[in-house]
C-alpha cells in the first residue's frame, strides 16, 4: 500500500461491509433464481425412480446386455487405471504441497523489513 | 515480474494453451454434468438440461479436433515443433527429479532438483524446458485427449456404432469408457491447477505460460527465491486450495468407481439420496478447483494485456529503461 502514501486520502469501505454486502448479493440472487424456479430444483429427488434389475428397471438390459468380452474389459481396465492414476495423482499433489510450504518457508514472511533484498525487475541485489 | 518468471512459450502456444483450457473446461463441466448428474444437477438445470449440455459437448468436441488438427500439424511441420519434441521426452533425470521432489517434501533435501523447478528462468542450459510433471501432462494429457476424441467420435456416431456391434448396450460401452477414462484427466487438470496456482513465488498464477517468450527481455539475474515475500493470503488460500484439490480428486475417483456413467448405470444405483452427500459435496469441491481454474486462466490472460500494455509505454519513451531491458525494438 506504500505506494497511495502520498495520495489524498479518501474513505474506504471496512473490510466487514464488504463481506456483508457479498453475502447479502449472494443470498439474493440464489433466493431469486429459487422462486423463478418454482423451487422445482429442490424436489427433483422425488421424480427420481429408484429402479432395480430385479424390478426390471431402466437399464436393467445394460447389465444383462453388454455381451461383448473385450468391451467390457476395457471397461474394467479403465476403472482400475482410474483407481491407480488416482492414486498416483493425490501423491503428485501431497508431494507438490509440502514442497511448495517448503519454498514458502524459504521466502520472506509478509511485511517483513525488506531492504535491499528486493529483487524486484531482474535488477541485481549484490 | 521477478527474473524468477521468465517467459517460457512462444506466443502461439501460449495462446493454444489458453485456448485447449477453456475447451477442456467446458466438455468438463458439459460432460461430467452428465456423468455425475446426481452430484451436479445444478450445473446440469444452469446449462439448459440434457439437450442442450450435449450440444455444447459436442461442439466443444468439435473444438477439441480443431485444436488437436492444429497442434499435431504445427508440430510436425515446423522446425521449432520438431526441436522441442527432443526437449520434452521424459529422461532419467526426470526420474531423480520426482526422487528428489519426495526427499524435499519429507525435509532430507536441500532444494528442488532443475528438473523439478518451475523456474524458466536461471541458466537455461541447467533447467529444462518443463518440468518432470509437465512432461508427465504434455504425454498423458495428449495420449488422454486422443482416446477421448476417438470415443467421442463413435459415441456422437451411435447408430453407427449401434449397427456395427448389434446391440444398444455396447453402444453404451463406449459412453462408459469414454467417461470413465475422461475422470483420469479431471484429476489431473485439479494437479495441474493447483501446481501451477498455488506455487508460493508465483501464486495465484504462473504468467510464464500466459506472457509469450517474446515480450520478456533475455536478462538473467541472480535473483533466488529468498529474495521474494510471500503474498499474505497464500498460506490461508494454499490450505483451502490444496483440501478442495484433494477432495475433489478422491471424490471423482470414488465416484468413477461406483457411478458408470450417463445414461444407464451398469449395476443400477440409487443417487442423489441423503447417503450420497459426501460424494455430492466432494464432486462439487472438484468442479470448484476447475471453476478456479478458468478464472485463473482469464486472470494470465488479463496480466499478460497489462504486461503488453506496459512495454509498449516503456518502448515508446526511449529514456526509460527503468529494468535493465532494452529499450530498441531490436528483440521484436
Amino acid at each position: 500500500m506504500s505506494y497511495q502514501e502520498d495520495l489524498p486520502e479518501t474513505s474506504g469501505y471496512s473490510k466487514v461491509s464488504v463481506v456483508i454486502s457479498a453475502i447479502v448479493g449472494l443470498a439474493l440472487a440464489v433466493v431469486s433464481v429459487w422462486w423463478a424456479a418454482g423451487t422445482a430444483v429442490f424436489y427433483e429427488g422425488l421424480f427420481r425412480v429408484s429402479p432395480t434389475v430385479a424390478g426390471g428397471g431402466i437399464g436393467t438390459d445394460w447389465v444383462v446386455g453388454n455381451t461383448v468380452p473385450w468391451l467390457d474389459f476395457l471397461v474394467a481396465l479403465v476403472h482400475a487405471a482410474d483407481v491407480l492414476m488416482g492414486v498416483f495423482i493425490l501423491l503428485m499433489v501431497f508431494i507438490h504441497w509440502a514442497a511448495f510450504r517448503r519454498l514458502a518457508g524459504q521466502m520472506q514472511r509478509p511485511g517483513e523489513g525488506t531492504t535491499e533484498a528486493v529483487a524486484t525487475d531482474g535488477g541485481e541485489t549484490e | 515480474m521477478t527474473s524468477l518468471d521468465h517467459g517460457k512459450f512462444t506466443r502461439v502456444t501460449t495462446t493454444f494453451h489458453s485456448l485447449l483450457g477453456l475447451d477442456v473446461f467446458l466438455l468438463f463441466f458439459t460432460g461430467y454434468s452428465l456423468t455425475f448428474n446426481d452430484e451436479l444437477w445444478w450445473l446440469l438445470s444452469l446449462m439448459g438440461g440434457p439437450q442442450s449440455v450435449t450440444a455444447l459437448h459436442r461442439a466443444a468436441g468439435f473444438g477439441l479436433i480443431a485444436l488437436i488438427g492444429f497442434w499435431a500439424t504445427l508440430m510436425i511441420t515446423t522446425d521449432t515443433g520438431r526441436s522441442n519434441f527432443r526437449e520434452i521426452v521424459p529422461n532419467g533425470e526426470d526420474i531423480k527429479a520426482f526422487i528428489q521432489d519426495v526427499q524435499f517434501a519429507l525435509g532430507s533435501a536441500d532444494e528442488r532438483h532443475p528438473n523439478a523447478k518451475q523456474f524458466a528462468g536461471g541458466d537455461p542450459d541447467e533447467i529444462p524446458l518443463l518440468s518432470y510433471i509437465g512432461k508427465g501432462v504434455v504425454f498423458i494429457f495428449a495420449a488422454e485427449l486422443f482416446l477421448l476424441t476417438i470415443s467421442g467420435l463413435l459415441i456422437w456416431s451411435k447408430t453407427g456404432l449401434m449397427q456395427y456391434f448389434g446391440t444398444k448396450t455396447a453402444a453404451m460401452g463406449f459412453v462408459v469408457f469414454h467417461g470413465l477414462l475422461g475422470v483420469i484427466m479431471l484429476m489431473g487438470v485439479m494437479l495441474h491447477i493447483f501446481e501451477h496456482g498455488l506455487h508460493p513465488a508465483f501464486y495465484p498464477v504462473e504468467p510464464k505460460a500466459f506472457i509469450p517468450r517474446e515480450l520478456i527481455p533475455e536478462t538473467h539475474a541472480d535473483g533466488g527465491i529468498e529474495d521474494l515475500t510471500l503474498a499474505p493470503s497464500w498460506s490461508t488460500v494454499s490450505t483451502v486450495m490444496g483440501i478442495l484439490t484433494v477432495v475433489g480428486i478422491t471424490s471423482v475417483m470414488i465416484a468413477s468407481v461406483f457411478d458408470e456413467g450417463y445414461p444407464v448405470p451398469r449395476e443400477i444405483t440409487i443417487g442423489g439420496g441423503p447417503e450420497n452427500l459426501l460424494l455430492t459435496l466432494g464432486i462439487n469441491a472438484g468442479i470448484f478447483v476447475l471453476f478456479v481454474g478458468l478464472v485463473l486462466s482469464m486472470y494470465g490472460n488479463l496480466l499478460r494485456v497489462r504486461w503488453e500494455r506496459q512495454l509498449e509505454e516503456e518502448r515508446s519513451q526511449p529514456t526509460a529503461a527503468a529494468d535493465g531491458g532494452h529499450t530498441g525494438s531490436d528483440d521484436d
